[in-house]
């Protein structure tokens, strides 16, 4: 339909390095519905940054630059075989094939359909709150309320969590389960509470408002709502010192311990892209968003590089946690949860609440 | 006391069945067990032999919420009975056999065996040779806590406190390959001294590589043993006081930790132990963080009794003129026609030795005609203060299993032998 | 006796230790200690009396099957070539090397080799031909990586393959000699006439007595005729 085509044009992402090949590209019957479809700015906003291009690429990186990082405090070297001359960075990739190749076993105790579909599911709340999240001018959905609506969104994952180690069928998955419902309790409410004092600071929950305002980054100005946010985001994705629910010697990985194959391989990324998600939210609400140095010749591309980049720079960061600390236990966690950093985010409000009365925000 | 409400329990006689899963496998405890936890609504879990922290043992667990209330231990899944094929073997060729159990005290291992001989046969041995086997029963015992250390850091998640002690370990296996030629099963203690000497060279690089681990111990205290989630994970967990530790029959570090000052090297002084220097650490909360220390400072005092023996070790012959041999520096030529042909003479000899673990006991039963025991009996350290172990579980959350594990230092092949 | 006392940490303590774990952690990242060695291109250096591969000197060999007799594993079984030679059946092999310390004339030697792998269970019986010469390396390696101690430790790479096989001098034997030390307990069954792989002893028959001979250039002082006489006639004098 022609008025298709002209709908996705005119809201077109503009990268001039790639405009000529675009240009020509759209001259091409079939596959000028194609690049105006991917190039079109929701869909480029989910498909390719900051959405699933940018989770792809982010998995890939992030699990081999653990383990190089990992390897590299703990006096060794770590995966260096599968591609030796460029480092061993194709390591993900073989880690990946071997999980398509090996056998997915459905014990005859669980739930098959649940056990099956769960893995799968899960990307739903992953992927939703993109939606949400805006990158300058290639946003997909613009709302006053973005910034709730993502915390929202990112509370559901805990909820497949515990639908998995439900579905095992197992008593270890069980035990599991049961800590990953403890530990959303004691993470969601300082979650809440720095997001909440962010916006208290900035006056608004919509990204743009907020990253307009971040002339100084919101790090120095609230920078005890920086450590609660960073936290509680260390125990929302089982990090260390927080891995409690995937625990490996004490349950033999919790609600995922039944999961092989494919589908192993599927839960052990959802991990990683709740980091994602909550990296992409700490650089919108802390590190200044999608502001940065100029790049004329990526054009709109510049705004989502740049929260791309910062966001994957604080994940490379984070990812240091593993080597540093031993694993807290449960009730260790929930009291910390609930008394240290309860305390802080309360703190943070208060401190958001001084700066805004005092007008102290340029 | 007046005003405290009465606790009444209340129970619905619900008809459970246990799930079909214990009726197919070995369950090595009675059904009424089984039936009755789930009746009182307590879960039961298995730490069983395929657990990432479990080691080669099952731990069946009865658990009321996220309390334990009785663990029961399944051992003997690495059993190798030991002391029947030691029945089977001349004396000499025990050596390797028994040192088995141990992965890298092979050193007091040997030590407890050998002396069983030496003392039955009226065997002197050197003084350069009492030292060697001091040196290899230091080493033997800061490499296995340095391998207790890395387990206990695993089974607690930290995965470069695991990585830290057995990279320093690499460097004790140096040591040892330097000394014996073998990484870690030397054999080379025997019944008359040691099987060849160490020359000059060997003993001052023995001495850098005890600096070395110093400087690599600093870093690993403050990343790990001074870590507050370690602490918070260690401390008040699975506390034994120093009666249930007397009670219960718990030995070695873990005993000292409870606040009793026993080791056999002071009780019962053998070798040159009592020439040496030492301090005894001696610990009095009796909990998994204590335990852990005394370990720690036990690697100090290992490493300064070695600087001693590299110091005032003398010159002389390794080898005993008890035994005929070629040359009284290397056994290489005359093993056999010194060793092979070796009989007890009739009665019951017995040793103890501490073992890195705690106290070792060998004892040999001989007829006085063959040359294989008629009975040997060896009781590791590992199987004495199981029952302590387990008893410290009692009460504690489930979680803290692994940290009461990795503070115990259980190591499944040395208890089942 | 030394005392062991932990404090309870209180929340400045806490935060300097998590500082400090974390500084201990960020130091390594920028200044790594790696003691890797990238095993097959780098090999370790090895002490030259390591317990490795075996290997066996034909013409030493006196077949007085001492390293079969003292071997814990039974690995060593004596077949028969010229004389009973040993073949080590490496599916056992504990590497303890009491039979290299055993041989009298050290035929058997250490080397350095040990990292060698066979196809079947079959091929792990090696037999007294196939340890004469060292076997044939693959060598992977073109570095050699050294522990050196120094303060902390270093790993010094040089570009030089390490010889695996070390000289290993044969042990001094006392020159000895088979002799009837009891000659009164001889019952003339001639076992030991049997047994010699040298053919040193020899029977001769007188009237009513057998007197045996034993040639002292042939005997090697291997002992079989000892172990092998049943009321303990025989034994071993100096020259």
């Amino acid at each position: 339909m022609p008025g298709m085509l002209e709908i996705m044009v005119q809201n077109m992402v503009n990268i001039p390095l790639i405009q000529p090949l675009v240009d020509v590209l759209l001259k091409i019957p079939v596959i000028n519905y194609i690049v105006a479809l991917i190039l079109w700015r929701p869909i480029f906003a989910v498909l390719i940054i900051p959405g699933l291009g940018a989770i792809m690429l982010v998995l890939m990186i992030i699990v081999w630059w653990e383990r190089k990082l990992t390897a590299r405090v703990q006096w060794r070297v770590g995966p260096l075989e599968v591609s030796r001359p460029i480092g061993g960075i194709m390591q993900v990739m073989a880690d990946g094939m071997r999980y398509f190749f090996q056998e997915v076993i459905v014990h005859r105790n669980a739930h098959a359909i649940y056990f099956i579909q769960l893995p799968i599911l899960a990307f739903l709340p992953v992927l939703l709150p993109i939606l949400l999240i805006p990158a300058g001018p290639v946003y997909a959905i613009r709302s006053d309320y973005a910034i709730p609506a993502i915390v929202a969104l990112i509370a559901l994952i805990p909820v497949v969590i515990i639908a998995m180690g439900w579905a095992s069928n197992n008593r270890f998955a069980y035990i599991g389960a049961i800590r990953e419902a403890f530990m959303y309790f004691a993470y969601e409410i300082p979650l809440i509470f720095a997001v909440l004092a962010m916006m208290v600071l900035y006056g608004s929950g919509d990204p743009f408002v907020i990253v307009e305002k971040q002339t100084v980054p919101g790090i120095l100005l609230n920078p005890v709502a920086a450590l609660t946010f960073i936290i509680a985001t260390v125990m929302a994705t089982s990090r260390l010192p927080f891995e409690i629910p995937e625990a490996d010697q004490e349950i033999a990985f919790g609600p995922f311990v039944e999961y092989s194959g494919i589908l192993f391989g599927l839960v052990m990324t959802l991990a990683y892209e709740k980091l994602y998600l909550m990296s992409l939210l700490l650089t919108i609400l802390f590190l200044g968003g999608w502001n940065g140095i100029a790049i004329p010749i990526l054009g709109d591309f510049m705004p989502p590089f740049w929260l791309f980049l910062k966001a994957f720079v604080f994940m490379l960061i984070i990812s240091l946690l593993r080597s540093i600390y031993a694993r807290y236990r449960l009730d260790q966690a929930l009291r910390i949860g609930w008394s240290s950093i309860l305390a802080i985010s309360i703190i943070s409000i208060a401190i958001s609440y001084a700066l805004v009365l005092t007008g102290w925000l340029p | 006391m007046t005003g405290m409400k009465e606790v009444r329990e209340m129970s619905i006689e619900v008809p459970v069945e246990p799930p079909a899963e214990y009726e197919s496998l070995f369950i090595p405890v009675p059904k009424e067990f089984v039936e009755d936890a789930y009746r009182k609504d307590d879960f039961i879990v298995f730490i069983g032999p395929q657990h990432p922290g479990s080691g080669h043992m099952r731990i069946i667990v009865r658990l009321k919420g996220d309390f334990i209330v009785e663990a029961i231990p399944d051992p003997g899944y690495v059993h190798r009975s030991m002391e029947k094929l030691a029945e089977n073997r001349l004396y000499v060729q025990n050596i390797p056999l028994l040192e088995r159990p141990a992965i890298m005290d092979f050193g007091n291992y040997n030590l407890g065996y050998v002396r069983v001989i030496e003392e039955a046969l009226d065997i002197e041995v050197p003084e350069r040779a009492q030292y060697l086997r001091v040196l290899l029963a230091e080493l033997g015992r800061i490499g296995t806590h340095l391998y207790d250390a890395g387990i206990l850091a695993v089974f607690m998640g930290h995965t470069t406190g695991f990585m830290w002690p057995f990279a320093v370990r690499e460097f004790i296996v140096e040591a040892l390959t330097h000394i014996t030629g073998a990484r870690i099963t030397g054999s080379f203690i025997i019944p008359g001294g040691v099987r060849r000497d160490v020359d000059e060279k060997v003993l001052r690089m023995i001495g850098r590589i005890i600096f070395t681990i110093e400087n690599r111990l600093e870093k690993f205290e403050r990343v790990f043993i001074r870590n507050p989630t370690v602490v918070a994970r260690l401390k008040d967990v699975g506390v034994l006081t120093r009666e249930e530790a007397i009670k219960y029959g718990v030995v070695g570090p873990f005993l000292r930790a409870s606040g009793v000052e026993y080791d056999v090297r002071r009780v019962e002084s053998y070798e040159v132990y009592d020439d040496l220097d030492f301090e005894i650490p001696v610990g009095d909360d009796g909990d998994g963080y204590t335990r852990f220390l005394v370990r720690v400072e036990e690697i100090a005092q290992s490493m300064s009794i070695i600087r001693q023996v590299i110091d005032r070790i003398p010159e002389g012959d390794v080898i005993s003129s008890d035994i005929e041999a070629i040359s009284r520096n290397d056994i290489r030529g005359s093993f056999y026609d010194a060793l092979a042909k070796i009989t007890l003479p009739a009665g019951e000899y017995t040793t103890l030795t501490e073992a890195a673990r705690g106290t070792l006991l060998f004892s040999v039963l001989s007829d006085g005609a063959s040359n294989v025991p008629y009975r040997l009996r060896f009781v590791t350290p590992g199987w004495m203060y199981l029952k302590g172990f387990m008893e410290s579980l009692k009460g504690e959350r489930l979680a803290d299993l692994q940290a009461i594990y990795g503070s115990f230092g259980y190591f499944p092949p040395e208890a089942d032998r | 006796m030394k005392k062991i006392k932990a404090e309870k940490l209180g929340l400045t303590e806490s935060v300097k230790r998590h500082l400090e774990a974390i500084g201990v952690v960020v130091g390594e990242v920028i200044v790594p200690s790696t003691i890797t060695i990238h095993y097959p291109r780098e090999r370790r250096k090895l002490p030259d009396n390591f317990r490795g591969l075996i290997l066996f000197d034909n013409k030493a060999c006196i077949s007085c099957f001492r390293c079969a007799h003292i071997c814990p594993a039974n690995a060593i079984v004596m077949e028969h070539r010229i004389a009973y030679f040993p073949s080590i059946d490496y599916a056992k092999c504990i590497f303890c090397h009491f039979c290299v310390d055993s041989c009298p004339t050290g035929a058997l030697r250490p080397t350095k080799i040990h990292d060698f792998v066979y196809k079947d269970m079959d091929e792990m019986v090696v037999h007294s031909e196939e340890m004469v010469e060292t076997p044939e390396i693959v060598r992977e390696d073109s570095f050699t990586v050294e522990y050196v101690f120094d303060g902390d430790v270093q790993l010094v790479k040089k570009k030089e393959k390490e010889e695996l096989v070390p000289e290993v001098k044969p042990p001094e034997r006392p020159p000895k000699v088979a002799a009837a030390l009891n000659p009164e307990n001889c019952i003339s069954c001639r076992l030991c006439v049997a047994a010699c792989p040298t053919f040193a002893i020899s029977a001769k028959e007188e009237k009513t007595k057998i007197i045996l001979e034993i040639n002292v250039d042939r005997c090697t002082a291997c002992s079989i005729c000892n172990k092998i006489c049943p009321t303990s006639t025989l034994g071993l004098v100096d020259r």
